[in-house]
């Protein structure tokens, strides 16, 4: 692929009412040319209808969208040169792989050599060259998928989009499925839109990822800022296997203080309510003599290269990721530290990152 | 690309101008239009052949239609093609003869108000809606007028007319449609040999056209030379004549329109019993349900929505009655067995086209206001109260 | 028995339970049994009986029908081809004519019910419609006034009709931006299947005068309307429900590859509707092949069917020909029976869907 298909996209102040239900509030947000961008949100959180809009399958109630510079706000879905991947690949059942993936070309009325040719170089692509006669019901959800991303390369787009493409294959599948995806967009270097709910693969997939939350763009950064600096307690709870702890507490001068213990931060004011985020896997068990953080073991889940250990401190519940060998049994009191860099404060009530 | 040889698409009133080959210009307006060409046909076609008619139809109901050399003449005559049917020549026709109300023709009527107004009652403290109530009106009015009908006709020892014969069809045809046939369904949905074998034949009926099973139960029914002739005999009716008699004519075609029916009934309802989750059913049997208590509680509720629309459609279907009737006795004796089409039909025949659209006019007034009522009362009702739950 | 387990011992089972309990889940009792075979039985009989005595009335000589009732071919009657012979051989062109009319008919009806109805069953499915309220009212006045003028004052109705379209047009154009109340998908598709509820009788004498001015009555084009007409709705509503059911995302797809609505109505959604597609055709053709009423209204010689053949074996002082009708009723159930075969389980489907969507 040439660089001159590399194009920008950009969403300005996009939002979508559904009646009086508003599913997606004035989201701005530019694609640079090129980049594989991940809407990352659960569901109802306006990821989808993003993407839809984008493909003209809906019509934004205000805002406008550019795809390359072109206002595509108002034009019809084919003339806006993407191709879209469905959760359920929308294959068409009563016809061969090869005429799926050929279909966009006959539609646009190719001639048939030059259609055989091209679907014989997208098969090629996805390794689908054998299967070309076979239909639909007749394979796996892994090939089924490798279909429908023929069908969308064999026309070469100007952008990509994917509305969780992975999410109907099984575990094994779909981490095999992730790579290959990232191969090829990096090979093929098409501005790539992907939605999906899981995190693994916003973290594994993207250039940068948009968290979304009922209709409201919540954090647009890479993966890495995004697990190391979130925005806000939502994109802090959202991203992270098993989830950020958060304690109940409030800030003086800058140590957190909460029922049964104290945690120093990188802050240095005092607030009167606050909440603390703490990752398990930034939390250490301690002996409980001079511990900042004291309680007693709750549960103890040995995961195979670590314990997961639940800690309950007054009433609250803090996750600890210990090594194999943790020997504490339920009911064993137990001490909590952690370094004040990896202690996130947040605003009780707004949930605002508090810097 | 050139701009020059191309044309330029945009939506009206917005500027966004894409690129387009001149030589699908007519595909293009094709596709902008496509919304409009998918319903304009049929939307043509029905405004045309269904409600000019409908509409036309009205102006007939009011008018004497007079048959000349230039074709048809129409006067006006108001209201008096139907206060003919309710009040004057015809009224033994239509509603039947009247004379001093019996006491059951009382209680009958007495009966329906109370319940008519307990129910209005019980809607008002639920909650007020003008349009609600105004349905519930027409409704109530329908309901009263049928029972006054019936009350001061049959149920005081006299002949009803058309329009208490085809309630009959409807309301006793159906419930011994939908019996019969929800328990042949039902029977038919267990694990029996040979379901397929008696699931074609038991549909067969369905496909017969009215006339044939008219002419064929009147052959298998004679009762001379009718295949039961020797039973007749050997019970001692081998001269009766089943169609001289009022009672035994309609509940013969009852039994013809029933064999013809109950298919439609029948098939609709084992798909949906078949169609009742599994795992229900095995969840009942578990706990320790009996086969009665499975089919009350479980399955029954299940198949309930089903059950209604097809009660909806076949009463629908059951109002326009006309075939049988006309072959298996002419709407005779007398006109014990003439329906309301029936009636229309024979007036048209006389050239009495006035009287024939007025009856037709009553006939889908007392169709749609059943059905509605039907529909909105019940049928809604009970989808209502499965949401709520 | 030395049944030691703790739990509560089994019930003993008396006569009543053998016969009416089934011994295990998945079996049934043998006294259930019977009873069950036996109504299946009874009720094969009650469909199957007054078909074979049609059946086999047709091979009787009149005497065989008026000397009272004889039940087997050979047995107890001489079975004769005297009725088919009067009816194919010597009346062939009556019955060949009135065959062909009701093939005719049939397919012709039924192949404008099912496109027009698709189409439109298809547009409502998947396409947003949103006309204004007040605009149909003014249609429905603007209509019932100008049928009014037209049958009471004796105008030309093209007149009159040409003006009430120019009146309708400039009500429509001036009072448009008053109406606020518009109409849904649901409200039009409605419509079109309430058209069920109307009584034939209530426009067959309408329609009688229409095709009467314009020369249809008693012409193939005639029925055809009429039966397209009167089906309709059933086509609309069931394969509405059909194209309901198609994942929206198929089209969806279509749509960014660049196909039109016409080209993925043609391509994608009526391949994948073709089960449906066939019953509801069946079910059409065979509703209008046994259509009686209409057929009586609109033809008199040139385009009478196959039931109005079955009706004319009533005409004429003999009484009854009962052994020509039964040849006619039987060459109208054959192929339709043959179809009702292949087509039952299809039925249940498309009422089923629409039953569940209420």
């Amino acid at each position: 692929m040439q660089n001159d298909t590399r194009v920008p996209v950009v969403f300005d102040k996009v939002a979508k009412s559904f009646g009086t239900v508003k599913v997606l509030e004035e989201l701005s947000l530019s694609v640079q040319p090129g980049e594989f961008l991940v809407l990352l949100g659960a569901s109802g959180s306006g990821k989808t209808t993003a993407l839809r809009i984008l493909a003209g399958l809906e019509t934004a109630s205000s805002g406008r969208v550019r795809i390359a510079g072109r206002d595509v706000t108002e034009v019809l879905p084919k003339y806006r040169d993407v191709a879209m991947v469905f959760q359920s690949y929308a294959l068409y059942p009563h016809k061969t792989v090869g005429e799926n993936i050929g279909f966009p070309l006959k539609v646009r009325g190719e001639a048939a050599g030059a259609i055989e040719a091209a679907v014989k170089d997208a098969a090629r692509q996805v390794e689908l060259d054998a299967l070309l006669d076979r239909y639909p019901r007749q394979l796996s959800g892994g090939q089924r998928q490798r279909v429908a991303l023929a069908r969308a390369i064999v026309r070469r787009p100007s952008v990509f989009l994917m509305d969780e493409p992975l999410s109907n294959l099984d575990a094994k599948l779909r981490g095999h499925m992730r790579s290959e995806l990232k191969h090829m967009q990096h090979s093929f270097g098409i501005t790539t839109i992907y939605v999906t709910h899981d995190q693994v693969e916003a973290m594994t997939l993207a250039h940068r990822v948009a968290i979304l939350e009922k209709g409201v763009l919540q954090q647009l950064d890479t993966p890495r800022n995004i697990y190391n600096d979130p925005a806000n307690l939502f994109v802090a709870g959202f991203i992270g296997s098993p989830p950020m702890n958060f304690l109940k507490g409030s800030l003086k001068d800058g140590r957190f203080e909460m029922p049964g213990g104290q945690l120093g931060t990188a802050l240095n004011y005092s607030v009167g309510a606050a909440m603390l985020g703490l990752r398990p896997e930034d939390a250490r068990v301690v002996p409980i003599a001079g511990a900042p953080i004291r309680g007693a073991i709750y549960t103890n889940e040995l995961i195979g290269d670590h314990t997961l250990i639940t800690c309950e401190v007054e009433g609250q519940m803090i996750a600890v990721k210990a090594t194999k060998d943790f020997a504490g049994q339920p009911g064993d009191p137990v001490g909590i530290d952690a370094s004040p860099a990896s202690a996130f404060v947040f605003d009780a009530t707004t949930g605002a990152r508090m810097r | 690309m050139s701009i020059d040889s191309q044309h330029v698409l945009t939506r009206p009133g917005r500027a966004s101008p894409v690129v387009v080959s001149r030589r699908n210009q007519f595909n293009e307006w094709l596709d902008q239009h496509s919304g409009r060409l998918f319903i304009a046909p049929a939307v043509i076609l029905i405004l045309l052949f269904s409600i000019f008619p409908t509409i036309a139809s009205l102006v007939i109901a009011v008018s004497r239609v007079r048959l000349s050399a230039d074709g048809f003449k129409f006067r006006f005559v108001g209201l008096q093609n139907f206060t003919k049917l309710f009040f004057g020549n015809d009224q033994i026709h239509f509603l039947g003869r009247f004379t001093e109300m019996s006491v059951i023709g009382w209680v009958l009527i007495i009966a329906t108000s109370v319940w008519c107004a307990r129910w209005l009652w019980r809607q008002w403290q639920a909650g007020f809606g003008v349009i609600g109530f105004i349905g519930r009106l027409i409704t109530i009015s329908a309901l009263i007028g049928l029972a006054v009908v019936l009350a001061g006709t049959t149920l005081s020892g006299n002949q009803w007319g058309t329009l208490g014969t085809t309630m009959f069809y409807v309301v006793v045809g159906i419930a011994v449609q939908f019996g019969i046939g929800l328990g042949l369904a039902i029977l038919c949905s267990q694990q029996i040999a040979g379901k397929n074998f008696f699931r074609v034949v038991f549909f067969i009926p369905m496909m017969i056209t009215p006339l044939g099973v008219g002419y064929a139960f009147r052959m298998v029914a004679d009762p001379t030379v009718g295949p039961f002739a020797p039973v007749w005999k050997w019970v001692g009716l081998g001269t009766f004549a089943w169609a001289s008699d009022p009672w035994t004519a309609r509940i013969f075609i009852i039994i013809g329109d029933s064999w013809q029916w109950i298919p439609f009934i029948f098939i609709v309802m084992l798909a949906a019993l078949e169609n009742v989750p599994r795992d229900h059913v095995e969840a009942a049997q578990v706990d320790g349900a009996s086969a009665s208590q499975i089919f009350r509680e479980i399955t029954w509720p299940a198949i309930i929505p089903v059950a209604a629309t097809v009660l909806l459609i076949r009463s629908i279907e059951a109002f326009k009655i006309v075939d049988l009737p006309n072959i298996m006795t002419s709407g005779g004796p007398g006109i014990a067995t003439e329906s309301m089409t029936l009636q229309a039909l024979f007036a048209w025949r006389s050239n009495d086209f006035g009287s024939s659209a007025a009856v037709a006019y009553l006939l889908l007034f007392l169709t749609v206001v059943l059905c509605a009522s039907f529909f909105n009362f019940v049928v809604l009702k009970h989808i209502r109260k499965e949401q709520g739950a | 028995m030395s049944d030691t387990s703790p739990l509560r011992p089994l019930p003993m089972r008396g006569l009543a339970q053998r016969l009416f309990e089934p011994p295990s889940v998945g079996r049934m009792a043998p006294g259930t049994a019977i009873l069950v075979y036996l109504v299946l039985a009874i009720w094969t009989a009650f469909v199957v009986f007054p078909l074979y005595w049609v059946f086999i009335t047709s091979f009787k000589l009149p005497q065989s029908v008026s000397e009272g009732p004889f039940y087997l071919p050979f047995v107890d009657f001489q079975p004769s081809l005297h009725a088919w012979n009067d009816l194919i051989i010597k009346d062939w062109e009556d019955t060949l004519r009135a065959f062909i009319n009701s093939v005719v008919i049939a397919v012709g009806a039924t192949a404008l019910a099912v496109t027009i109805g698709s189409m439109a069953a298809y547009g409502l499915a998947r396409i947003q419609y949103k006309p204004k309220f007040g605009s149909i009212m003014v249609f429905v006045v603007v209509l019932l006034g100008s049928v009014a003028v037209t049958t009471l004052s004796g105008l030309d109705w093209k007149i009159v009709f040409a003006v009430a379209f120019a009146l309708f047009v400039l009500l429509v154009r001036a009072l448009s931006r008053f109406f606020i109340r518009r109409l849904g998908n649901g409200d039009i598709l409605f419509w079109m299947i309430s058209q069920r509820i109307l009584p034939a009788i209530v426009v067959i004498i309408p329609v009688y005068m229409m095709f009467q001015s314009m020369g249809l009555v008693d012409t193939h084009i005639g029925l055809i309307i009429a039966y397209a007409v009167t089906n309709l709705p059933i086509v609309v509503w069931l394969m509405h429900d059909f194209f309901a059911g198609i994942p929206q995302e198929l089209e969806e797809s279509a749509q960014l590859d660049g196909a039109s609505r016409l080209f993925i109505f043609w391509d994608i959604v009526l391949p994948l509707t073709r089960p449906g597609l066939a019953a509801t055709t069946l079910l059409t053709m065979i509703l209008c092949w046994n259509e009686y009423l209409l057929a009586v209204f609109l033809s008199t010689s040139q385009a009478q069917t196959m039931p109005i053949l079955v009706a004319a074996m009533n005409a004429g002082d003999r009484g009854i020909l009962w052994w020509t009708m039964c040849v006619v009723i039987v060459v109208m159930i054959v192929p339709v029976v043959l179809m009702a075969v292949l087509l039952q389980r299809f039925i249940a489907k498309g009422v089923l869907t629409g039953a569940v969507k209420g």
